[in-house]
């Protein structure tokens, strides 16, 4: 009887000391030097701003929608992935190569999108995030047009989990570059649709509206100026923070009114947001843009 | 005695173990039940843990960036067929109230918003009684 009861003791005991599977135990063991030390940083409020952080996917779709053709050559090409060695590297490409991955899936341009997943899982098993990455699944709903939405639901749910998981590590250095590396790569490839398409009023607004997003990624790299890495880029995205100076949002409130209509609440927005930029601007950010993202992906 | 001490110590772990059974939030479960639930042609964004912590906190807020032209889905999934008195309310980034689930003392499952103004919006989550555990999920199109 005494045996019995400790035995459930000792079981229930073990149940309740750790909820940490094994191989979240190995990537503990594996923690290297991009692992952050400084104590100012609030894990906390780093995942309240991360959140904000809009997926690639949505520019994506823009882009289709506004009738513009799928384009590989924008795109960082799958095969630079031998470059990229440093856990630095490694993050930051794995955001610019998920807005790639977004973008051939938007177009239902799998084969291109085999590669990008190939590249992918590299990179997320280099950081020991690659079990987020059901690379058969994935592979399979890949190889027919049909599964679009399983594909943009797994593939969003994944990097969801990983940027999760990264800050449930106190490793959220790594989701703010995988994050910032998905946005620049998306800004670089509207930037290049827009310069094609000069009078895309909807293009140039979307450009200026990257402004507020910037604003939320440099509120998140303040947290590591001690990072070598981090502090280099910052002063990049500094620049480029220059460049949006000159644009000006003005937001207009006005009450919204709500309907009911087959059990949702269907909202009717009547603020609006009015974006003034240029041509010029445009430029300058396209310029600025493509700098910064040549070195992320070089 | 030993049977009086089998006995407190049995009552000890079971009494432990009910309590974390009647105090638990299983939200991972509601959330990811809800993104099914997104509306045809939404695209899933992101889903969202809604767990009051048994009446410890009377609110749960996520906040997002919405971008003009685009329209957002948010819906609602809880124990049971309705949305178990959780209201999800949308807030621009000067906190004035654009969208809520509760409409004249009706709740409804999800509210649609076809956005106007780009900028950062907080997604609250609040509860008019109930067992103040769900999930959430947002989906977007264009």
């Amino acid at each position: 009887m005494r045996i019995a009861i400790l035995a459930l003791a000792v079981a229930v005991l073990a149940a309740c000391s750790s909820g940490k599977k094994p191989d979240e135990q190995a990537f503990l063991n594996t923690l290297d030097s991009a692992k952050t030390e400084d104590p100012t940083i609030d894990e906390e409020v780093i995942g309240s701003i991360l959140q904000n952080i809009p997926s690639p996917i949505e520019i994506s779709v823009l882009l289709k929608e506004s009738g513009t053709k799928y384009d590989p050559s924008i795109l960082n090409s799958s095969d630079n992935l031998s470059k990229y060695n440093s856990n630095y590297q490694k993050a930051l490409n794995l955001g610019v190569y998920g807005t790639d991955l977004g973008y051939t899936n938007i177009y239902e341009q799998n084969q291109d999108g085999i590669k990008y997943l190939s590249s992918i899982k590299s990179l997320a098993d280099g950081l020991n995030i690659g079990q987020f990455f059901d690379i058969e699944t994935i592979g399979h709903l890949a190889t027919n047009s049909k599964n679009l939405d399983s594909l943009l639901l797994i593939t969003t749910q994944n990097f969801n989990s990983i940027n999760h998981y990264l800050q449930t590590q106190n490793r959220s250095n790594l989701s703010v570059l995988l994050l910032t590396g998905g946005w620049i790569e998306a800004m670089q490839v509207t930037c290049q649709v827009a310069a094609k398409n000069p009078k895309n009023k909807e293009l140039k607004d979307t450009i200026g509206e990257q402004k507020i997003i910037l604003e939320q990624i440099l509120l998140l790299f303040s947290f590591y100026k001690e990072d070598e890495n981090m502090a280099s880029l910052l002063k990049d995205l500094e620049e480029l923070k220059a460049g949006f100076d000159k644009i000006n949002i003005t937001y207009t409130y006005k009450e919204s009114t709500m309907e009911i209509v087959n059990g949702v609440a269907v909202i009717k927005d009547n603020s609006t947001t009015t974006i003034e930029i240029t041509d010029q601007d445009v430029e300058n950010i396209k310029n600025l843009t493509n700098s910064i993202r040549n070195k992320i992906v070089s | 005695m030993k049977k009086i001490s089998a006995i407190t110590l049995l009552l000890l772990v079971s009494s432990f173990t009910s309590f974390t059974l009647i105090g638990q939030c299983n939200a991972d479960n509601f959330s990811n039940a809800c993104i099914p639930k997104l509306g045809d042609g939404f695209n899933f964004l992101k889903s969202y843990k809604i767990d009051g912590e048994g009446g410890a906190k009377d609110k749960v807020e996520y906040s997002y960036v919405f971008t003009k032209g685009t329209q957002y889905m948010i819906n609602l999934c809880a124990n049971g067929a309705a949305t178990d008195g959780i209201v999800v309310s949308l807030f621009d980034s000067n906190r004035n109230k654009v969208a809520s689930s509760k409409i004249n003392g009706q709740f409804v499952s999800a509210i649609a918003y076809p956005c106007n103004a780009t900028g950062i919006y907080y997604i609250q989550y609040t509860f008019d009684g109930g067992g103040k555990c769900g999930g959430s999920a947002l989906g977007f199109k264009r």
